[in-house]
């Protein structure tokens, strides 16, 4: 065969693969949800997982949601007091953390803290065998290694994203108010009139979309990692994790935007 | 050998691919009830191939394998349920959980297919541990233990259910041969006692010829030989004799070559 025969050869299988890697993918999700109500019972494993994502994430959250706020809060009154405008200080800092950086950096948070634990160690379980001595003992891998991270998730992030939120709101408090010397019922009033449950709701409807892409991706790369290349090796773990991550975080971004264009 | 009526597993030519690579290549035989089954032959002769077909890991061909008479290529998912059920494997890696203690190990699929109560089942899974000579060891991790002690645990997790066919993929390697010994003697009574019919993977052969019933040689993905362990002693085949008899590969006398011109190498 010619050259570029050979190129459009190639082509075709990597663009067949690609496709059906998003089926895989597809019914991947499916089989997760579909295994809710499969048993073994799920309660203590999810339970397990929630501790494992919500609270070991939590240190993490309080910090990057301090440091957002007060960021936001310097920024936002260095620059609105060029219009003198320091009394809508309020409104700017808890709008974009409750509309965007709460739900967003949370989720990047916690796909970088929890999102590549969990795809190494699902990759452990798929190189050691015990996905497949899973399977020969007539328990679903699906439903008991997958779904109880899907629920866990759903619960986890927006219930992390309101921490994010609160603490992100005190802290652009505590530098623009305490620090730089905004009005304090000014900040409060602002945060009153300016922020509706339509905002709530968006960082809400984002953040679950987020524990969704976040955990289906990196169970998704954990439990196929090293099957396509038939090695099996620490290395396909490690690349597993690697893409888990990239590939939530971009898909994070991505969503972020495409939920705001559909809301807004 | 018996017919494929009777036999709990025949496999009917089955050919085996990794992409476009074969690795078995016409493969038949019959497994009867209540036997030890043995498959030998050297490392990479695709024995762990051969197993993961008959555990329904690697998809198999139509009219390829049949269990009790059924052709596994066109079971459903609920016959899937209701075969792995009924199966116990012991993987060559022992595949335990590493996150779970070695009783929670064994004790998972009591917990998942039976109503059992806690406490029946902490009994169950102490007996098994003994049986596999791990009593005492059960709130170990699997991280705490030797090799040759993460197979026994996978050989007791295997048993968790009292399956009616166990498939044991390289139980002895790794062990001593005291221990070896022992677990030889544990697959015999299985089969004694419960009636079980077990498939083992193993090199040795000094183990192979003690339990087992049947025996296949296998060479580069093809059967050398099959059938009772006296017809595979006497066979006249030249690869089944180099097998048996421990031989390196014809290249017994390059290597020797190879060795002094290492050596004269060295010395100069
Ligand atoms: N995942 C895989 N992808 C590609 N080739 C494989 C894979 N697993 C095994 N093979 C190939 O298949 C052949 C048979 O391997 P198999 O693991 O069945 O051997 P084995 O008889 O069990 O060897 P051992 O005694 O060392 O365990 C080998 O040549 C190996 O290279
Ligand atoms: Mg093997």
């Amino acid at each position: 065969m010619n050259t570029s025969g050979n190129f459009v050869v190639k082509l075709g299988g990597w663009g067949l693969s690609k496709i059906l890697g998003l089926g895989r993918m597809g019914m991947f999700l499916i089989y997760a949800i579909n295994g809710l109500w499969k048993p073994p019972g799920k309660l203590i494993s999810t339970i397990k997982h929630i501790y494992f994502i919500g609270h070991r994430s939590l240190f993490v959250i309080c910090f990057t949601g301090a440091f957002s706020g007060m960021v936001l809060g310097l920024q936002g009154y260095y620059t609105l007091s060029k219009f003198g405008s320091e009394g809508l200080l309020g409104a700017a800092v808890s709008l974009s953390l409750i509309r965007e950086l709460g739900p967003v950096l949370t989720a990047l948070m916690v796909t970088g803290r929890a999102g590549s634990a969990i795809c190494a160690e699902i990759g452990i379980m798929r190189i050691e065998e015990q996905i497949d001595a899973l399977k020969c003992m007539a328990i679903d891998p699906h439903s008991y290694l997958i779904s109880p991270r899907f629920i866990a998730g759903i619960i986890c992030f927006p219930l992390l994203t309101s921490i994010f939120d609160v603490i992100g709101i005190y802290g652009g408090y505590a530098i623009g108010v305490l620090l730089l010397g905004a009005n304090p019922g000014a900040y409060w009033d602002g945060i009153y009139k300016s922020v509706g449950w339509d905002d709530v709701y968006m960082g809400y409807i984002k953040a679950l979309v987020f524990a969704v892409l976040t955990i289906w991706i990196s169970t998704y790369k954990g439990f196929y990692a090293g099957v396509d290349s038939g090695s099996m090796g620490a290395e396909d773990v490690s690349k597993a994790t690697t893409d888990a991550v990239v590939i939530s975080s971009v898909s994070i971004l991505v969503a972020d935007y495409v939920i705001t264009s559909i809301l807004l | 050998m018996t017919s494929e009526a009777t036999s709990i597993i025949s496999v009917r030519d089955l050919q085996s691919f990794y992409g476009r690579r074969q690795v078995l290549f016409d493969i038949s035989f019959d497994v009867p009830p209540h036997c030890i089954f043995v498959i030998m032959g050297v490392s990479g002769s695709g024995k762990t191939t051969l197993f993961r077909h008959l555990i329904g890991l690697k998809p198999t061909r139509k009219n390829a394998v049949f269990i009790k008479g059924e052709d596994i290529s066109e079971w459903k998912s609920s016959d899937w349920q209701k075969y792995w059920q009924s199966i116990g494997v012991l993987f060559q890696s022992g595949a335990l959980f590493n996150s779970m203690t070695l009783k929670e190990n064994v004790a998972l699929p009591l917990q998942v297919h039976t109503e059992l109560t806690s406490d029946i089942i902490d009994v169950m899974v102490e007996m098994k541990l003994y049986m596999v000579g791990l009593s005492g060891f059960s709130d170990y991790m699997p991280a705490q233990l030797s090799g040759g002690m993460k197979k026994r645990a996978g050989l007791a997790r295997a048993l968790a259910m009292d399956p009616e066919l166990l498939f044991v993929d390289e139980p002895s390697s790794g062990l001593d041969p005291i221990t070896a010994a022992g677990l030889d003697d544990l697959l015999i009574s299985l089969k004694d006692a419960f009636g079980m019919t077990v498939i083992v993977v193993t090199h040795e052969l000094e183990s192979a010829f003690k339990i087992g019933d049947y025996m296949l040689v296998m060479d580069k993905g093809r059967i050398l030989a099959c059938g009772t362990p006296e017809s595979v002693k006497n066979s006249k085949e030249s690869r089944v004799r180099q097998f048996l008899e421990r031989r390196a590969e014809e290249a017994g006398q390059d290597m020797e070559a190879y060795l002094q011109r290492l050596c004269s190498v060295r010395s100069r």
